[in-house]
């Protein structure tokens, strides 16, 4: 991830890396993204989309 | 006694068509038929109906239409009433074999080997066809010298997956054959496996098979070749083992990739008439799986053929974490062809609606949805490639980190597992709305015909 400051669009605050857990069917998964420090919003980078989350999506597909 | 549905089948003594319907009498269902000249013939099609209600597995498979007119069998080659189009081709290259199994499906056969030249030209019109998974079949394919040419040919010609259907024997014999194999870029071996002790291979096989099954497993792995296990499953002689046969794959996964169970059924040389109690039906498989492996499994994580008729078979897509398996959920993905020019824009209920989300399309390569089916199974069988570090994702006991993307996708890349199953028809239960929508064709080097009928036999005198 870039060094890039990111800035909550609501609370004008500085987003921080924190530990964010994802829900898939049976399967939880971590990964440390920014978060708002007051409102809680998390920021999920486009590659984070498109790559890795894409493929375990493609793994785990519902039917 | 109640009719619940309206079908076509085929005198099990001359073949001619003739109307049947499916009865139901407390649990189980019957296939029933009476030819005019033979007689009355009925064969059970599906128990334990009130656990497993045949109605719900079939979802939406519409029953044929009355008075549909259906050229089969003597019309294949695939017909303009066939429903499927050809993606899984089975090409037979030759009908000699190194075994004797009083059950060989392909028994029937007979005839000089094609040459290689002859092979090349049909794989050539395979690809020409649009075919682009194929397996290599016999006979025993491995007695012929010459197929890691044959593998390679195919390969180089275009096709993304070569499977290779074998007994094993000369895979166990010959670590050199094995490599060849490997290096000619054979795709994954399905290999017969049908229990975990030798009484079970003297019964179906006539001879002790175990040793060789497992140091065929070895040679492959040696090689990074994925094996798949298929075993017939027989009532009385090895559907007790089930649990077993599952729990050795789990336990060697990753060289072994999943298992592929064939319910018994009474092709090629076999015209005898068959009695219930040697048929093993599609939810009795499916029962066993879970009582067997003590819930490990759970019926509900199998589910209908995408690419075939509902009742031919299932699939279940897991990975193996610590030694037993997880469910990844029915897989959207897991249907490998698509419709046949005659079915095109047809409603969506078949196997070639589009497979992705809407919102994922954006990730994905310009391929067609069939071909990111074919390709999504196939990766499963296969051995993670030579881009992945094998030592690193493979090692037994290195700690797996299941919680990040990354520990995930690495896990059900090298230990992925597959459960699956397809039953074939014979003389005695064939029904032809299953026929017609059969996606697995065997090559002749004239025509393709759906796998059952290939190996139906011939008319009783
Ligand atoms: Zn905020
Ligand atoms: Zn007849």
């Amino acid at each position: 991830m870039s060094d890039e400051k990111l800035i909550c669009m609501r609370c004008d605050k500085e987003m921080v890396p924190e530990k964010t857990n994802f829900l898939y069917m049976k399967f939880a998964f971590n990964y440390d993204l920014p978060r708002c420090p007051q409102c809680g919003q998390v920021y999920i980078p486009e590659e984070l989309v498109a790559g890795k989350m894409a493929s375990v999506e493609l793994e785990l597909e519902e039917k | 006694m109640t009719p619940i549905r309206e079908t076509i089948s085929l005198c099990p003594v001359c073949l001619r068509q003739l109307p049947a319907r499916h009865v139901q009498d407390g649990n189980d269902i019957f296939l029933q038929k009476t030819c005019p000249e033979h007689g009355d013939f009925s064969a059970v099609i599906w128990r334990h109906n009130d656990k497993l209600p045949m109605a719900d597995w079939l979802g939406g498979a519409k029953p044929m239409a009355p008075g549909t007119e259906l050229p089969c069998p003597d019309g294949c080659g695939l017909c303009d009433a066939h429903t499927q189009s050809t993606c899984c081709v089975l090409l037979e290259v030759t009908n000699r074999c190194n075994l004797s199994c009083p059950n060989c499906l392909a028994g029937g056969l007979a005839g000089e080997d094609p040459t290689l030249d002859e092979i090349q030209q049909r794989i050539d019109r395979l690809l020409a066809e649009g075919c682009s998974f194929l397996q290599i079949s016999g006979g025993e394919p491995t007695l012929r010298d010459d197929l890691p040419e044959i593998i390679a040919y195919a390969k180089d010609s275009g096709f993304g997956f070569v499977q290779l259907n074998t007994n094993g024997l000369r895979l166990a014999e010959d670590d050199a054959y094995v490599q060849a194999l490997a290096k000619a870029g054979l795709s994954f071996v399905f290999m017969q496996f049908d229990g975990t002790c030798d009484a079970i291979y003297e019964k179906l096989r006539g001879k002790p098979l175990l040793r060789q099954k497992q140091l065929a497993i070895h040679h492959c792995n040696r090689h990074r070749l994925g094996v798949t296990l298929v075993p017939m499953i027989a009532p009385g002689v090895n559907a007790g083992d089930i649990g077993a046969i599952l729990r050795f794959a789990v336990a060697t996964s990753p060289a072994v990739r999943g298992v592929h169970f064939q319910p018994i059924s009474y092709l090629g040389a076999h015209t005898a008439p068959v009695p219930d109690a040697d048929r093993f039906t599609l939810p009795e498989l499916l029962l066993a799986i879970e009582a067997q492996t003590d819930g490990m499994v759970e019926a509900d994580t199998l589910v209908p053929s995408q690419c075939d008729h509902a009742a031919c078979g299932f699939h279940g897509d897991f990975v193996v974490v610590n030694g037993a398996l997880q469910s990844l959920g029915a897989p959207r993905q897991a249907s490998c062809c698509g419709p046949s020019a005659a079915q095109q824009g047809a409603p969506a209920d078949c196997c070639a609606s589009p497979a992705l989300p809407d919102d994922s399309a954006s990730y994905s390569s310009p391929l067609s949805a069939a071909e990111k089916s074919r390709r999504f199974v196939g990766r499963r069988w296969e051995r993670a490639t030579a881009s992945v570090d094998f030592d690193a994702l493979e090692t037994p006991g290195l700690e797996v980190d299941f919680g990040s993307f990354d520990g995930f996708l690495k896990q059900v890349r090298s230990h992925g597992f597959t459960i699956t199953s397809m039953g074939f028809q014979d003389r005695g239960n064939i029904d032809l709305e299953r026929l017609r929508q059969c996606s697995l064709h065997v090559y002749d080097g004239e025509n393709f015909h759906p796998l059952c009928a290939r190996y139906l036999g011939d008319a009783i005198g």
